[in-house]
């Protein structure tokens, strides 16, 4: 029964996986493309492994680790990314309509 | 026409190549016998349960001395053919019209949070590389991205290039110093038997292994620093 529901979590993180891979394809600019990415992929790593602790109870200390470290670093990392990329000024998708990040620069006067 | 016959004809060579390769395949049943000698030397003499790394600091601690010292000619020219063309610190910030944006507060505290866990992780990496994978070389690569990571969220970031290059000669002149210490307390250059062996699978265990490795560990890491700290505009 443990081993079921371990493999159903490998599963569903593996369905996250592959809405990434399709939201990597399918998004039309960057940003859309880093936030299909990085949102999926991060749940999707959590329940994989979630599921691998089902399996192997023995690694789930390590497992812990590693999916805080994927907390801590994937969405850290697609934000600075987006920032970057915004601050070369990589066009959106054409139908966007709010930039909140221009916005607030434009409030401070310019600066960043 | 002709271009696409092209293409079929390389895949179908391709796959020529490469269904010979599989179909010649046999799994080898044993090992050879050099490779089985090592499997059966390294945990009984050396007292390591990882064969790799015992093969690596002691049977072959030479090429990985050798290892090193390409390290540390790459980290030495690479600050020679980088650093020639550059204007001296303090002075570039301030003619350059596209200063760096400061990195933002998320891309800080999430710094703050890992470099300490990175560091911890390394520290692990180096001093388990007797009993289960990793080593010297790899701890040491982790160590430098650490360092990567704190130039890349603080800008302006200056790590302290003579503490390194001081740590990593020294790091280094011990090394040398344990391998002649193993020419004439025990077998040969870098032999680890100059400290007991200990219990096997312990974590003080296979005589000086671990100390190399942290050696090693501690010599890779600052000259990869130093290399990475050459890299920044």
């Amino acid at each position: 029964m443990m081993e079921l529901i371990g493999s159903i979590l490998v599963l569903l993180g593996a369905i996250f996986h592959f809405s990434a891979g399709l939201g990597m394809l399918r998004m039309p600019d960057a940003y859309t493309r880093m936030q299909a990415g990085t949102k999926a992929s991060t749940l999707g790593n959590t329940l994989v492994l979630a599921g691998l602790a089902i399996h192997h109870p023995g690694w789930s200390l390590k497992l812990l680790i590693i999916v805080y470290f994927v907390l801590m670093t994937n969405p850290v990392s697609s934000h600075a990314l987006a920032r970057a990329a915004h601050g070369i000024r990589i066009p959106m998708a054409g139908d966007t309509g709010i930039d909140a990040l221009r916005d607030a620069r434009q409030k401070n006067g310019g600066g960043p | 026409m002709i271009w696409r016959l092209f293409v079929v004809v390389a895949i179908v060579s391709f796959a020529l190549v490469f269904a010979s390769l599989a179909i010649g395949y046999t799994e080898q049943q044993s090992l050879r016998p050099l490779a089985e000698s090592y499997v059966r030397l390294v945990p009984h003499a050396l007292g390591a349960p990882n064969v790799i790394t015992g093969i690596l600091l002691n049977y072959r601690g030479f090429d990985t001395l050798g290892e090193v010292a390409v390290l540390f000619m790459v980290a030495a020219s690479v600050g020679l053919v980088l650093g020639a063309g550059r204007s001296p610190r303090g002075v570039s910030t301030e003619d350059r019209s596209d200063e760096p944006r400061p990195s933002s507060e998320i891309v800080r505290s999430g710094t703050e949070i890992l470099v300490p866990l990175v560091s911890i992780f390394a520290a692990y990496i180096i001093m388990n590389g007797h009993l289960s994978a990793g080593g010297g070389f790899q701890g040491g690569a982790v160590i430098a991205s650490s360092v990567l990571l704190m130039l890349l969220a603080y800008p302006q970031y200056q790590p302290n290039l003579e503490f390194l290059s001081i740590t990593e000669s020294a790091a280094g002149v011990l090394f040398v110093l344990a391998g002649i210490a193993g020419l004439v307390l025990a077998g040969g250059f870098l032999d680890n038997r100059i400290l007991p062996l200990g219990q096997f699978g312990a974590f003080f265990s296979a005589g000086a292994i671990p100390l190399l490795s942290v050696l090693l560990g501690i010599k890779v890491g600052c000259e990869l620093s130093v290399i990475l700290e050459k890299f920044r505009p």
